[in-house]
């Protein structure tokens, strides 16, 4: 997200002068200094402890660990996917009846919005994993995961798509008011296109927290990356290590999809909303 | 068309296009249309000047209730402006209108922003609207941009697309509110010209514009608001030679300074 960043900052502060840039750059090589410290400290500590030892890391040279963590990986990208598919279906609907003019659309609306938004996944997640299924509903732990995580996310995806409609200016709907279009063909015809448009940004950044929602699989015993990389532990009793990796592996997905929104919003022109 | 040409409104027996009567309308604590009464006959061009915050904008979104108002009543060829769903609809469709900021629907290009009325709500064949929308845009000029999106267009191309766009409806009237308000002033001529063409041929046209030029060309009435009523009416040349009120002598000088 350097290019936003870097953007914001010009918008926030002038050009530093002579003066300003010395102190950043103390203040620079201080912090520098005091990061090479903290990481030193840190492997010290591990190594002290014992956790640098060959025993702990071994196993990571070993195809059938790579195997069984890559089974891991695609499972949280089938969670992630197939949430991601219906929080996008499903807020969208949200949005829709959000911004009806009919109260019996658009209070109900707000209502489940704001549950899920403000109701934590694991919660939902525990709802589908013990309460679903004493009312005799079988489920797979696939969808134990899958629905809950996609759930809590259309809530948020519901006032990203809203923000988006938002942002379409007014005079866009007027202009087709006066050509005489009809409220539905203004929304799917004007309004949508544009709004999504806006937003498409916004949803792949938001795909980040679904992926990591995906995590809490191991309550229902999906085997995803992070249950997969549990097993690891209780087999090898290698925690910090088994962690470290799954922890760079989740970094590197997020940071990929986040790219790719940065490279969507670049190429479109528009700004990521949050 | 010249100025000294019956107004429609004055020829007997005929059903003006557009009429106002005692329209009244609140911004909340604000009175911003004061017992506004008004005719425009068919084939009238009627040019509404005024300071800001006169109420001029308001008036002419009212005809086709982009503005609601809060009594009296809007007659569109002698019929009341319905005031909702599928009528209201149809009613827009018959009269055409031009914003200060052109409102070009971004996502779609030049020629898909001409075509968007005639095949979404006047069921055209794609085919047929696409023959008549390049005809337009060759009209008023901007037919070999076509295919670029909006954006990519100056803001006088931009307006001649709007008038393209609407005329493409074939309407029964067209309103203009500050069509060049918002234009780099060497665009400003460009769309002034496809306006007079317009008004040449016979279309009923309301216009809000400080361009008195074009007033004076081809305006059969001048109507002077302020605070909301509609203070001064009559020919061009009356209004801009010896204006009658004291607000339209400030007004006029102010506008006249540069």
């Amino acid at each position: 997200m350097s290019a936003q960043t870097t953007s914001m900052r010009d918008a926030l502060y002038e050009a530093p002068g002579p003066k300003t840039r010395r102190r950043i750059l103390i203040g620079t090589v201080i912090a520098g200094i005091l990061v090479c410290l903290l990481v030193f400290l840190v492997v010290r500590q591990f190594y002290v402890t014992g956790q640098l030892s060959p025993k702990y890391w071994s196993f990571f040279t070993r195809p059938t660990t790579w195997r069984f963590l890559w089974d891991g990986f695609l499972g949280t990208l089938k969670v992630a996917a197939v949430a991601g598919a219906i929080s996008l279906v499903l807020g969208l609907v949200l949005m829709l009846c959000r911004t009806s003019h009919l109260k019996a659309l658009n209070v109900p609306a707000r209502i489940v919005i704001e549950f899920f938004r403000g109701v934590p996944s694991l919660l939902l997640v525990y709802f589908f994993f013990l309460v679903v299924p004493q009312y005799g509903i079988k489920m797979s732990s696939f969808w134990m995961i899958t629905l809950p995580v996609g759930l809590a996310a259309s809530g948020v995806l519901a006032e990203v798509f809203r923000a988006g409609v938002n942002a379409v200016p007014k005079g866009q709907v007027e202009a087709a008011m006066s050509l005489g279009m009809r409220p539905s063909k203004i929304t799917f015809k004007i309004v949508l296109p544009q709004a999504i448009r806006f937003v498409i940004p916004s949803l792949i950044s938001q795909f980040v927290v679904v992926v990591k929602d995906t995590t809490v699989a191991y309550v229902v015993s999906y085997p995803d990356l992070l249950q997969n990389a549990r097993v690891l532990i209780s087999n090898y009793d290698a925690l910090v290590s088994t962690y470290f990796v799954i922890a760079v592996i989740y970094i590197i997905v997020n940071y990929l999809i986040n790219r790719a929104a940065v490279t969507v919003s670049r190429r479109t022109g528009v700004k990521i909303i949050k | 068309m010249s100025s000294e040409q019956n107004t429609g409104s004055e020829v007997a027996g005929q059903v003006p296009m557009i009429e106002l009567r005692h329209v009244e309308k609140h911004f909340g604590d604000l009175h911003v249309l004061r017992d506004i009464n008004l005719k425009v006959g068919k084939g009238e061009v009627l040019v509404v000047i005024g300071p800001s915050g006169s109420g001029k904008s308001t008036m002419c979104r009212t005809i086709n209730r982009l503005e609601t108002i809060d009594s009296g009543e809007i007659l569109i060829d002698g019929k009341p402006l319905p005031e909702e769903g599928r009528e209201l609809a149809a009613a827009r469709a018959e009269l055409g209108m031009v914003f200060q900021s052109f409102n070009l629907f971004a996502h779609r290009t030049i020629l898909d922003n001409v075509t968007m009325g005639p095949i979404e709500v006047q069921g055209v064949p794609r085919k047929e609207a696409e023959e008549s929308a390049m005809a337009l845009l060759e009209r008023v000029g901007v037919a070999e941009q076509a295919a670029k999106v909006p954006a990519q267009l100056s803001g006088g191309q931009q307006q001649r697309v709007a008038i393209a766009r609407s005329l493409a409806m074939h309407p029964k009237a067209m309103m203009f509110d500050e069509p060049t308000s918002a234009l780099d002033p060497e665009m400003i001529n460009e769309v002034l010209e496809v306006m007079v063409e317009l008004a040449r041929g016979g279309m009923t046209m309301v216009v809000v514009t400080h361009e008195m030029s074009f007033a004076r060309r081809v305006a059969n009435r001048v109507v002077f608001m302020a605070d909301g009523t509609i203070m001064e009416e009559g020919s061009p040349d009356e209004f801009f030679d010896h204006p009658t009120t004291e607000r339209a002598r400030d007004f006029l000088d102010s506008i006249k300074g540069h």
